[in-house]
């Protein structure tokens, strides 16, 4: 049954340029971006139990590599980028990662704000290095070592790029649902479900932490690469405290305790934003009520009230 | 041969002392309880033991080898294993996962981030094996947190017995469980030792009738002192230990 | 030279007095409940607003310049009344759950001021404009000093120890005291746990509001400045130790002092330098100067 969902759903997303509208289209574009960041996240969250307020750092990383790759390199092709995009998430998570991982809960999620705000502040300060707050330019890459400059924007966007996201996004699910369904996956489940024991059956719980943070930055690297050519434009506020708050939320909006929830919240953190903002500007009042709700009667997200599953519980630490 | 050695443990907690030089010998073989009136050090003793805390003084050796201070997950990895005294079970994994992650641990596939763990027939075997020598086969899929207080004590052991270790560290295995269900609990240990080459159990316990049940020697703890340290019987007529431990009226069954 | 050090230093210590007020508000909330509200910065930001609008009501009504304080002052502290509508609306579902909840209903507060206070006041930059030189300027070893700053810190230090007289003369201080050592005993011994968790959030709402009221003749009001805030203010409770009265006064010293230093000598560095020494604290020393718990 759920093999024929998922079927039905990646066909539905494929055929999205050619049934919907432009619009809605280039929608899709960043929710494919963001459903790879928040495949890592959730590795990190929901499977590790460790709640990030810093993970847009790498979101930053990744966006940027893409604008000095493209822009100050020359470097045009996707796949370049996306790989410097992975390797640099991976080298900035590593050091990173080795210290936050010491530390639980409201002290991790401290650590991991102010990394991600000594990145933002990098950012936005050294506006030589990085264009300060009016950001980076992100040229069209070419796909696959095409050049498709002539292309209209609009054409390129939803046709050729919106297949490569698509791509991209079902290898990353691949791999992630790999990743979580391995021996390495389990043993991450055991210490978001008690630490304690987890060491007690050998299992080291810093090592496994710091090991779910990489490839969690790694997975936001590239889909922050990805957000860049949509609106050629990268900036600081990328690596914000609160667009990490935002995809923490999108997580927790689908669920968190299941592999598809996040990618259902992203989606529905996009179409419902995209669908208040067209009514009035004020969609954090929304979004916050919205937030609000799910953490006092529904914690388990949009995949809990479909799927009656299991009890969740983050980190007793 | 000497499985666990140690010499002068001593603890600290700012100025009180917890444990005062104990000295404790385990050999192979041996089924060694521990017992004391609460806060005689107990509990404080099996954490310095199985690396969960560092002594203030003293050493500890197991099989020949210094491991004063080393990690839990370092002496999980020689061979030695523990239960908790407060039950500790994966609240959201299922027995079966429980056992897999403990065997996941002992053949060191715990970096396999590709593998699939469905399909490796060893771990599923060895977390089969050991779920049906604790009875808990039938209940394989159910979730850790939905399982009565006796099997979860039964997981926590289980799971620490899928490691295959050397020498087993029990925290009071049988407390919070009916008076049936702990010579169930018991007689189960004894049985899943022989079957995975257990060397030597060391029991925290109350329970006098499973003292004087099951143990080769007894260790009597009080204040964080070595009271006594002997075979049952020259426990039970040593006049210190049944005052301070035993209780007068304990008639026991043996 | 000296007038310039002079100044920034002042500078420091102004900011450092606001930043208490808001760090102390966190901090009594994190001690008593345990909760670590990221919408401590909106509060400041609300109060910051509210403080406007009622300064410019004030202005029109005729009320003097000179007394612009009262209105300002007033404002903010009232405002701060928000809290029990939040605590008791929202906060209190979710004390029984993880600090991963809670945290995460403290940041739906924060989108949800956030847009309230754009919704009620529009996006553009708001002030007093040049108000406070109604208070005339002192010369303080060659600097120029805003008589205003100065009363403002006066202000943050008699607020301070009237939160140290509260907390250890009152009988209602050594409740507090109690229920954030130990809620289990204090609500054994009678205490009623609901009105103090609604006190003490108010108390800490208030502090931010009023915090955010009294800055505002220095900056003008903007829709990020509760987000921008809570970034130093958690700086400011990371170094001083989480739930500590004396390190919000010491923390919210040592960031403000520090930034200022560092916006004079080299401004790219600014908050940069503040969160480098966040990491540094948390590595080298979790609970901070003053905190209590370990990690």
């Amino acid at each position: 049954m759920g093999r024929v969902i998922l079927v039905l759903l990646a066909t539905g997303l494929l055929a999205v340029p050619h049934v919907a509208s432009t619009y809605h289209a280039t929608l899709m574009l960043p929710f494919m971006a963001y459903g790879v960041i928040l495949l890592g996240l959730n590795l990190l969250f929901g499977y590790t139990g460790l709640v990030s307020f810093g993970h847009a750092l790498f979101i930053g990383v990744g966006a940027y590599t893409g604008a000095v790759l493209t822009s100050e390199l020359g470097v045009r092709s996707l796949e370049v980028i996306l790989l410097a995009a992975a390797v640099l998430g991976a080298v900035v998570a590593a050091p990173v990662g080795a210290l936050c991982v010491r530390y639980v809960k409201i002290y991790f999620g401290m650590l991991t704000l102010a990394f991600g705000m000594v990145f933002y502040t990098f950012l936005l300060k050294f506006y030589r290095l990085t264009g300060g707050d009016e950001g980076m330019r992100v040229l069209r890459p070419f796909l696959l070592g095409v050049d498709l400059g002539d292309m209209p924007k609009l054409d390129y966007l939803v046709g050729p790029y919106y297949y490569y996201l698509a791509g991209v996004l079902a290898l990353a699910t691949f791999c992630m649902w790999r990743i979580v369904h391995s021996p390495f996956g389990l043993c991450l489940r055991t210490i978001r479900d008690n630490p304690a024991k987890a060491e007690a059956l050998g299992v080291s719980v810093t090592r496994y932490r710091w090991y779910a943070f990489v490839i969690s930055a790694v997975y936001a690297g590239v889909g922050g690469a990805l957000l860049g050519p949509p609106t050629g434009n990268v900036d600081p506020t990328l690596a914000y405290w609160t667009h990490s708050g935002n995809i923490v939320f999108m997580t927790l909006l689908g669920g968190f305790a299941s592999f598809f929830g996040p990618l259902l919240g992203a989606f529905v953190f996009i179409y419902l934003q995209d669908t208040v903002m067209s009514v009035v500007p004020y969609w954090r009042l929304v979004f916050g009520a919205i937030l609000a709700f799910i953490v006092i009667f529904a914690p388990s997200g949009l995949m809990g009230l479909f799927v009656r599953r299991r009890p969740i519980q983050v980190a007793p630490g | 041969m000497i499985l666990l050695q140690a010499q002068g443990v001593t603890k600290f907690y700012r100025d009180f002392c917890a444990l005062d030089g104990v000295d404790l010998v385990v050999k192979a073989g041996e089924f060694v309880s521990i017992i004391g009136p609460n806060g005689a050090g107990k509990s404080t003793l099996i954490n310095v033991l199985t690396g969960v805390l560092r002594p203030s003084a003293g050493t500890v050796r197991f099989k020949e080898r210094d491991v004063t201070g080393a990690s839990t997950v370092g002496l999980a990895r020689l061979g030695m294993a523990r239960s908790f005294q407060l039950v500790q079970i994966f609240p959201d994994l299922t027995v079966l996962e429980t056992l897999q992650a403990a065997v996941v641990s002992r053949l060191g596939r715990g970096t396999r981030l590709f593998a699939s763990l469905r399909r490796d027939r060893e771990v599923q075997a060895g977390a089969l094996e050991v779920a049906e020598l604790f009875g808990l086969a039938d209940k394989r899929h159910a979730l850790a947190r939905h399982l009565p207080q006796g099997d979860k004590k039964l997981l926590d052991v289980a799971s620490a017995f899928a490691l295959k270790p050397e020498l087993i560290l029990l925290d009071e295995p049988t407390s919070g469980v009916s008076t049936a269900d702990k010579t169930t609990i018991m007689d189960i240990l004894v049985a899943a030792s022989r079957r995975i080459g257990l060397q030597a159990i060391i029991e925290v316990e109350h329970d006098m009738d499973i003292v004087f049940g099951y143990s080769d020697r007894i260790i009597a703890l009080h204040q964080g002192r070595v009271l006594a340290d002997a075979t049952p019987a020259e426990i039970r007529a040593d006049a210190r230990v049944v005052d301070t431990v035993i209780g007068r009226k304990y008639r026991g069954r043996r | 030279m000296i007038p310039h050090i002079v100044n920034v230093l002042m500078s420091g210590i102004f900011h450092a007095a606001i930043l208490f007020l808001v760090a102390a508000g966190l901090q009594v909330v994190f001690g008593v409940q345990k909760i670590f509200n990221l919408a401590c910065g909106s509060f400041y930001a609300l109060g910051a607003y509210v403080g406007i609008s009622a300064v410019h009501a004030f202005l029109d009504a005729g009320g003097p310049p000179a007394l612009f304080l009262l209105p300002l002052a007033l404002g903010g502290l009232l405002i701060g009344a928000v809290g029990v509508v939040v605590e008791r609306g929202l906060l209190r579902f979710v004390y029984d759950r993880d600090e991963t909840f809670q945290l995460l209903l403290t940041f739906a507060l924060v989108l949800m001021l956030e847009d309230a206070i754009r919704m009620t006041w529009g996006t553009a930059p708001q002030s007093t404009a040049g108000l406070y030189l109604v208070y005339g300027q002192a010369r303080v070893l060659g600097a120029t000093i805003p008589v205003y700053n100065l009363i403002v810190i006066a202000a943050s230090l008699v607020i301070a120890a009237g939160i140290g007289w509260l907390l250890t003369r009152t009988t209602f201080g050594r409740i507090i005291r109690a229920t954030a050592d130990n809620r289990e005993m204090a609500e054994a011994l009678g205490v009623d746990i609901r009105r103090v968790y609604a006190t003490v959030f108010t108390l800490g709402t208030a502090l931010g509001t009023l915090g955010g009221a009294l800055v505002i003749p220095a900056t003008a009001a903007m829709s990020e400045m509760g987000i921008e805030l809570i970034v130093e203010a958690f700086a400011v409770v990371v170094i001083g130790g989480l739930g500590s009265m004396r390190g919000a006064f010491v923390g919210a010293l040592v960031v403000g002092v520090l930034r200022a230093v560092a916006i004079s000598v080299y401004p790219e560095l600014e908050m940069l330098l503040i969160y480098l020494i966040v990491i540094a604290v948390l590595v080298l020393r979790p609970r901070g100067l003053f905190g209590g718990a370990a990690v």
